[in-house]
């Protein structure tokens, strides 16, 4: 009987065929043996520019040419390798220090293996992406080599092999083969050098004779190895771990993943996204499917090393250990000051942490009986982190004075921006240079033994407090995709630049199915210096009675085509962010401040919406139409606003802008009968000087008629537009949805209200807390509906993009605007989904075919995830950067204003100053020295102080403060402090 | 399929047949010993996507393949047993009695025969897949291999095909094929603790036998082995008193009776190769050279035999002999008498279609040949030992 296996004797290409054998777990639960076979080859080139041989068998593409060699035939040497060197990093090597790679000034000529790039994918998607850029970034040098599929370097597994133990055999026996293919083509043939950070693959590969290094060893040989030092993380010192009693652990275990994923099965665990308290660095929360309400997570060891944003798995607490949340501000800065990074506490708790906590017990002891605690959790393990790079600063109080000086390594702690993180263990030899600078560092790891998580420093961003430094600073820190375009975005251009201009010819394709609207009065209206005009407005009466309104939006999707690298760039960014002295656009700034830019008195391309309307405003016809335009003028708010206002100005513009603002109030009317809110956050204007600009004065924004009449006639598109792509596709419109907020939210506020105010906020519908809204008035003070108005959006839940099969017709609510459905229409020169809803509109009216990419359900939720985090993440920088720059006004001066008080704890409150739009927090050590004594009555919200100095403080209470600029000590920002002067 | 193929063989040769089967020592057609099987050719492996498979082919052209394919499978809870969320909590307490609480399944086990040119309904196959998963599960320690933990297990399907048309009863050809896909057969190894979801190391070089081997006793028996090795099912005949092994498919077809003889080995007391109890191991591989059989289940097969046509002896052929030309009512009547007589009792060299059941006292010498030391079962164990299992 001849055997049915395959024999590996007598087959002569045998050597060619490998297997491979696995058992793959899939996530229902299946277990599955794979069995794949490994075809090898021998035309896998090793692109050194060095190797005749390769090039001779290296495969060619369809002209027959073959594809250029990588890496350089004179690489650079280093101390050790004079003759030159390649550079092949294991995975760990990559992981640990990808900054490192990205570096100009050394690291070229790296083979990245293709088991380490497969390693790297599975195991960090960002830094794999990070690490492709680099493979196609052509001065960078980085060369794939396939290894898995060239004969001499392929291994097959072992028995008892780690997978992890075969990939770096795998990377040794490759280093050894380019060794010595190499060798074959000179004499003086580059050396090429394995990176690892692991002990064990760097001790087999000195037993095998590679030449191997770790990544610290490797950088001292370079020439100004001294500053890349520090980017690079520790060591895994496995065995120091072990040698540590178990009585040292600070932190309990975490759950193996299958029990955590079995706890999650089974209902007992829950898993879910740790959030830290801005006020408090020990409490946490976490929302659960399991639960209407977030559980809490109070102290160091019950976070257990959970850090802000990881998806973590919490189990319940016994429910005498239930608390309410604190009413207490805890700032991790004040409480552990004076901690020593070098040692390592051996309690977990520190003495002041503990003193803290004692006082909180107190508290809650006395108030138990009222059953308002809540239920608490702790997290037993750590399903993904969420680590980013963070910016920081480091500690002052932590370096030790020799640091200062020597350039041995130090341990420091960095201080990140970011309040949520902890403080983070970095160990540096330039203490000295980057003491107050704002530098960017990574979390590696937080071991059980250590207090603080530990990392590394990636790069210096400049001098504390400079402008460039700053920005930078929250760009990062907000995750802004700030980076100049690409060459390949460049590309995706019209050739003809700023001088592209709408074809005279109407023959020609880009006037196919474009309706001539260049005789219609057109104009624009935008705040002062707006150069992106996305929008432009028109307003004519017909002869029946009625008016045409026409709005025309940039035709941006004309030169932004679905799934160019212009597009897929758009489409990362997501939103163009605003910040006081920058703008960080989402498209090149030809396409959003040019050629789609709706200027004044040229021709452009538009998207416009035209109803026709009765007196009433109400709609009686609309259509869609791509069009030609051309406005005639681009007003300011205020401009606009005089020009209405001026009984002279009689001329048929000045006209239509009337008729426009008429209708427009009519619409608003509407609106607010519908249940529309009108909710408010305080909105401030930097003023720069023009020539340095550097800030000089902070004023609130005023509101114009001529802002909302915009406004009304931009929300009408949005909807109107909205109706037309769910009708016209009702699985994959995008959309914007509001949602209702729970109730519960509300809960705070109600009672804030009727304890203090004796009024009543009814939240059953948007009409119903519109009303009240209306009501909640002081006589004697105007601003306290707005400060209401402001603590009540901040109850509410945040808008969000969708697909509107993913969610029912009812859910599609746009609960802020009382809409039924809504979208984003009208700013597709700095909004992605505006584009998106644009594409969607022009298959919708038939003006072009569907691309399939505004077709997939798939890929729009991908798209409208991305954007909802960057459009909040946009949202977030652009405060923070006026935050920024109002401390930078008020540098140096110090003025007293009234404030508000918004937010009441136990040792302390925050006060709202709404002439600056910012709001402080005020501690009770703050008012005197010493600390004065207090009393907290958290049924009426009132603190009464005793002591030092007297006072009585209670919510919403207006309140006299001095404000004046001061660095806080623990961000490193510049920021307002406040101090009280009076009550009132 | 049925075991009564049709034979195409006369009368007269039956009738020689059986007569030299029933000599002593019996003269086999094909030359064999009464206790000698037919060679056979075997592999395992042979299919990389399954977690066993064996591949047999005997002398005569049929041929065999077992593929063995293991699931991981949720444990239906039972509602008389102490429900499961208690258990959950308190992993210590569980570990401690882990041993105490394995316990299998028969549904955990589904087997399939495919035999060609028949349905998988008939009934012959659905015999046939019966006897083999019968003294499979017979003693209830199989299944026990297949307890993961508490909530999960293993569910095997075993595929069983015959893949050369049936030319004789395959059941010793699929009982020997599946007896070695098993003893191939991997599971991989677990990772996890206690009942939490299992989790499985990806390296299948470390997954461990379903049947682990003296080798490697350092790796972890899913259960305590008491049978260290899958049953094995004989077919055995008897002619007269002569009890013949693997009989061939002319030499069933004159068989008084035939048995299908699960045996099984226990190897909690003496055994030479396969124990898993270490302590066990030392004492006795000194003592017994063979295996511990012990029998798990005994089914008669209809042999083919009672189906084929009676000879008839020349007495009573009217056309020839004795009856040629006689016209006188009252002699015919007297033949008649005689031809009757005839077909009731044995004529020496006239094939009778055997009736009746088998003696009892052949029966259990059949089981004891099959079960005895050093015997046909012991002989075919350590054939199948001799096959790479790799």
């Amino acid at each position: 009987m001849a055997s049915l296996k395959r024999s590996f004797e007598s087959d002569p290409f045998a050597q060619n065929i490998s297997s491979k054998v696995y058992v793959r777990s899939t996530k229902s639960g299946k277990v599955q043996k794979i069995v794949r076979e490994v075809y090898l080859r021998q035309d896998i080139p090793c692109s050194s520019k060095l190797c005749n041989a390769c090039l001779k068998i290296a495969p060619r593409d369809a002209a027959n040419r073959p594809i250029p060699f990588v890496l350089s035939e004179k690489p650079a040497g280093t101390s050790v390798f004079t003759q030159g060197h390649y550079i092949v990093p294991d995975t760990n090597a990559f992981l640990s220090a990808m900054d490192l790679f990205e570096q100009s000034s050394a690291f070229y000529d790296v083979i990245v293996l293709q088991v380490v790039l497969e390693e790297v994918r599975a195991r960090s998607l960002p830094l794999y992406n990070r690490l492709v850029s680099l493979t196609k970034s052509e001065d960078k040098r980085f060369y794939v080599f396939f290894n898995e599929f060239r004969l001499e370097t392929y291994v097959t597994r072992e028995e008892n092999e780690s997978v992890n133990d075969r990939n770096d055999r795998a990377v040794r026996k490759a280093v050894k083969w380019y060794n010595e293919h190499l060798s074959k083509t000179s004499k003086k043939a580059p050396a090429v050098v394995m990176l690892s950070n692991d002990r064990d693959n760097l001790r087999k590969a000195k037993e095998d004779g590679i030449p191997a290094y770790s990544l610290a060893n490797y950088v001292s040989q370079l020439k100004d190895g001294e500053q890349l030092l520090d980017m690079i993380p520790e060591m895994e010192e496995r065995d120091a771990l072990i040698e540590k009693k178990p009585g040292q652990f600070l932190y309990p275990e975490h759950y193996t993943l299958s029990k955590m994923n079995t706890g999650v099965k089974n209902g007992l665990l829950h898993q879910g996204i740790f959030n830290v308290s801005p006020y408090n660095y020990l409490e946490g929360s976490i929302r659960v499917p399991a639960f209407p309400k977030a559980l809490l997570i109070l102290g160091r060891e019950n976070i257990n090393r959970a850090v802000d944003g990881d998806l973590v798995v919490v189990e319940v607490l016994p429910k005498d250990q239930w608390k309410q949340p604190s009413t207490q501000v805890i700032e991790e800065e004040a409480v552990t000051m004076n901690e020593n990074p070098t040692e390592e506490g051996s309690d977990l708790i520190s003495e002041k942490e503990r003193k803290v906590l004692q006082e909180e017990a107190k508290r809650t002891l006395a108030k138990t009986t009222e059953g308002h605690a809540l239920p608490t959790a702790k997290v037993v393990g750590v399903i993904k982190r969420n680590w980013r790079q963070y910016v920081g600063h480091i500690d002052q109080s932590s370096v030790s004075s020799s640091a200062a000086q020597g350039r041995k390594q130090d341990s420091v702690f960095v201080i990140p921006m970011d309040k949520k993180i902890p403080k983070i263990r970095l160990r540096t030899r330039q203490v000295a240079e980057l003491l107050g600078k704002r530098i960017l560092v990574t979390i590696d790891a937080w071991d059980r033994t250590s207090r603080h998580p530990t990392g590394h420093f990636v790069r210096s961003l400049g001098e504390l407090e400079t402008k460039a430094a700053e920005t930078e600073a929250l760009l990062l820190e907000y995750d802004v995709q700030y980076r100049p375009f690409p060459k390949t975005v460049l590309d995706c251009l019209p050739k003809e630049g700023h001088d592209w201009k709408v074809p005279a010819s109407m023959d020609d394709p880009g006037w196919r199915d474009r309706q001539d609207l260049r005789d219609l009065l057109i104009c624009s209206i935008d705040p002062i210096g707006c150069q992106d005009i996305d929008d432009a407005l028109h307003a004519r009466a017909l002869p029946n009675g009625n008016f045409e309104v026409g709005v025309h939006i940039a035709d941006v999707s004309h030169f932004v085509k679905p799934n160019n690298a212009m597009d897929t760039e758009a489409s990362i960014r997501g939103t163009t962010v605003y910040l006081v002295d920058k703008r960080i656009d989402m498209l090149p700034m030809l396409l959003g401040t040019d050629l789609c830019s709706l200027k004044p008195y040229v021709e452009r391309y538009a998207f416009s919406v035209i109803w026709e309307m009765n007196s009433n405003a109400d709609i009686v016809g609309s259509r869609f139409t791509k069009s030609v335009i051309k406005s005639r003028e681009a007003f300011s708010y205020e401009q606009a606003q005089l020009r209405i206002d001026d009984a002279s100005q009689q001329d048929e513009l000045t006209n239509s802008i009337r008729t426009l603002l008429e209708l427009s109030k009519k619409l608003k009317q509407k609106r607010l009968d519908a249940g529309a809110l009108s909710l408010s956050s305080p909105e401030i204007k930097v003023h720069m000087e023009s020539e340095t600009s550097d800030p000089i004065d902070v004023k609130t924004k005023e509101h114009l008629p001529t802002m909302s009449l915009v406004e009304e006639f931009m929300l009408l598109a949005n909807t109107s537009v909205a109706a037309k792509i769910y009708e016209a596709f009702p699985q994959t419109a995008i959309l914007r949805r509001h949602a209702a907020p729970p109730k519960t939210n509300f809960d705070e506020l109600a009672n804030q209200l009727r304890v203090k105010k004796g009024l009543d906020l009814s939240v059953e519908s948007s009409r119903a807390l519109a009303d009240s809204l209306d009501l909640c008035v002081d006589p004697k003070e105007p601003f306290f509906n707005t400060l209401i108005r402001i603590m009540a959006t901040r109850c509410m839940m945040s808008a969000e993009y969708f697909c509107s099969g993913t969610q029912s017709y009812p859910e599609f609510r746009h609960y802020g605007l009382a809409s039924e459905i809504y979208t984003h229409f009208t700013s597709p020169i700095r909004r992605y989904a505006d584009l998106v809803a644009h594409r969607q509109l022009a298959a919708a009216i038939e003006y072009e075919a569907v691309h399939p990419a505004v077709r997939s359900r798939g890929r729009l939720e991908a798209v409208c995830k991305n954007i909802n985090v960057r459009h909040r993440n946009a949202q977030l920088a652009g405060r923070a950067s006026i935050a920024y720059y109002v401390g930078q006004a008020l540098r140096g001066k110090a003025t007293e204003e009234d404030g508000f008080v918004m937010k009441i704890f136990s040792n302390g409150f925050v006060v709202l100053v709404p002439k600056f739009g910012i709001e402080s927090l005020i501690r009770l050590r703050d008012l005197a020295e010493p600390e004065p004594a207090a009393t907290y009555d958290a049924e009426t919200y009132t603190l009464t102080t005793t002591g030092s100095r007297e006072l009585k403080v209670e919510l919403f209470q207006k309140v006299r403060v001095r404000v004046t600029d001061q660095k806080d000590e623990t961000t490193g920002k510049r920021g307002v402090k406040m101090e009280l002067v009076s009550t009132y | 399929m049925a075991s009564s193929q049709h034979v195409l063989l006369s009368p007269a040769e039956l009738a020689y047949l059986h007569a030299s089967l029933n000599l002593t020592p019996p003269i086999r057609p094909d030359g064999r010993s009464p206790t000698q099987f037919r060679p056979l050719v075997a592999e395992t492996g042979i299919l990389p996507g399954t977690n066993g498979s064996a591949r047999i082919c005997f002398a005569d052209g049929t041929e065999a393949i077992v593929g063995v394919k293991a699931e991981v499978e949720r444990t239906r809870t039972r509602h008389d047993f102490p429900s499961l969320d208690e258990g959950t909590e308190d992993d210590d307490d569980l570990d401690d009695n882990q041993n105490d609480v394995i316990k299998g399944d028969n549904d955990w086990v589904e087997m399939t025969v495919e035999i060609p040119g028949y349905r998988d309904d008939d009934a012959g196959t659905v015999f046939l897949s019966v006897m083999l998963s019968e003294a499979l599960l017979a003693d209830g320690e199989f299944t026990k291999r297949l307890w993961i933990n508490q909530r999960f297990h293993w569910k095997l399907y075993l595929d069983i095909l015959l893949i050369s048309p049936p030319l004789s009863y395959p059941l010793p050809l699929l009982s020997l094929t599946t007896h070695l896909a098993l003893l191939a057969a991997r599971l991989p190894r677990l990772k996890s603790e206690g009942d939490e979801d299992p989790l499985f190391d990806d390296d299948w070089a470390a997954a461990p036998y379903l049947y682990p081997r003296p080798s490697e006793k350092g790796s972890k028996a899913t259960a305590p082995a008491p049978a260290a090795r899958p049953p094995v099912t004989l077919l055995v005949m008897a002619v007269g008193n002569n009890i013949i092994f693997d009989p061939s498919k002319e030499e069933l077809a004159v068989a008084d009776v035939a048995l299908a003889v699960s045996v099984g080995e226990s190897s909690s007391t003496t055994t030479s190769t396969t124990s898993s109890k270490p302590t066990a191991m030392d004492i006795d591989t000194e003592e017994t050279k063979g295996h511990n059989l012990r029998l798990l289940s005994v089914r008669t097969i209809d042999p083919p035999s009672r189906l084929t046509p009676p000879g008839i002896p020349n007495a009573s052929n009217s056309a020839y002999g004795a009856n040629a030309g006689v016209k006188d009512t009252e002699k015919k009547k007297q033949q008649q008498e005689q031809a009757r007589t005839a077909e009731s009792e044995a004529v020496e060299g006239v094939w009778k279609a055997p009736r009746g059941g088998a003696k009892t006292l052949v029966m259990a010498t059949m089981v004891q040949k099959v079960l005895e030391k050093g015997g046909v079962a012991d002989e075919v164990l350590d054939a199948l030992d001799g096959v790479d299992l790799n």
